[in-house]
C-alpha cells in the first residue's frame, strides 16, 4: 500500500512541477502579448483598451503570484489539519496524502486555467477556475474535519 | 512522465514568444513611423499641438518596448525563482 502511494504521489509531484513551468511560461506569454496590444491602443489612441490592457496584465503577475506563493502554503495548512488515528492510522496517513497532493494539483490547475482566461479576457472562465479553488479547499477542509469525528464516532481513536 | 509533454508546451511557447516578440518590433516601428509622419505634417503646417502629442506618442511607444524587452525578461526571471516545489 505504501508503495503504491509513493508511486502515485510521484506522479503527482511531476505532474505539479509541469503544471508550475506551463503556468509560467503562459503568465510570460500573456504578459508580452498584453504588451503588444497596450503599444496597439497607445497608437490608436484607444484610453479604455489601454486601461483594459493594463489591468490584464496586472491581473495575470496576480493571479500567478496567488499560484506561486498562496496555492502551496493552502495544500500545506489543509494537509496539516488531516489527523490520523487509531488502527488504520497508517491508511489515514496514505489517505491523507493522497487527497492533499490530489487537491493541490486540481488548485494549480485551476490557476493555469484562471491565468489563461484572464490573459484573454474570459471573465466567467476565471471566475468558474478561483471558485474552482475555493470548493477544493473546502472540499480538502471538511475532509479533514470530517474523518477524525467519524474515527472518534467509530470508535477508532 | 510529464517531461516530454513539458518540452512540447516550453518549445511552442518559446515559438509564440518570438513571434509576439517580433510582431511588437513590428507594430513599435509603425506606430513610431505613424508618429513622425504625424510630427512632421505638424510641424509643416504650423500645428504645435499636433507635434507636441506626436512626440510625447513616441516616446510612450519607446518607454513601452523598453518595458516589455527590459522589464519582463527579469520578471520571468524573478517569478522562475518563485517556482514552488511540490507541498505534499
Amino acid at each position: 500500500m505504501s508503495e503504491i502511494t509513493t508511486a502515485l504521489l510521484d506522479i503527482l509531484r511531476e505532474a505539479w512541477v509541469a503544471l508550475a513551468a506551463a503556468i509560467l511560461a503562459f503568465a510570460l506569454l500573456a504578459i508580452l502579448s498584453n504588451t503588444l496590444r497596450t503599444v496597439s491602443a497607445t497608437i490608436l489612441g484607444a484610453n479604455l483598451w489601454v486601461w483594459e490592457t493594463v489591468s490584464a496584465l496586472v491581473g495575470v503577475v496576480v493571479l500567478l503570484l496567488f499560484g506561486f506563493l498562496a496555492v502551496p502554503a493552502l495544500a500545506n495548512a489543509v494537509q496539516v489539519s488531516f489527523v490520523a488515528c487509531g488502527p488504520i492510522a497508517d491508511l489515514g496517513a496514505l489517505s491523507a496524502a493522497l487527497i492533499g497532493g490530489i487537491g493541490a494539483l486540481r488548485m494549480i490547475k485551476s490557476v493555469l486555467t484562471s491565468i489563461l482566461a484572464a490573459s484573454v479576457g474570459g471573465r466567467t472562465a476565471m471566475s468558474d477556475a478561483l471558485t474552482e479553488i475555493g470548493e477544493t479547499v473546502l472540499g480538502m477542509a471538511a475532509a479533514g474535519l470530517v474523518v477524525p469525528i467519524a474515527a472518534r464516532f467509530l470508535g477508532a481513536c | 512522465m510529464f517531461d516530454e509533454v513539458l518540452g512540447q508546451i516550453l518549445l511552442i511557447a518559446r515559438d509564440a514568444w518570438g513571434f509576439l516578440a517580433g510582431l511588437l518590433i513590428v507594430v513599435a516601428m509603425l506606430g513610431g513611423m505613424f508618429y513622425v509622419l504625424q510630427g512632421t505634417a505638424g510641424a509643416t503646417f504650423g500645428g504645435g499641438k499636433m507635434t507636441s502629442m506626436a512626440l510625447i506618442g513616441l516616446v510612450g511607444v519607446v518607454i513601452l518596448v523598453l518595458v516589455a524587452f527590459l522589464l519582463i525578461p527579469q520578471l520571468g526571471e524573478m517569478l522562475k525563482n518563485l517556482q514552488p516545489d511540490a507541498p505534499f
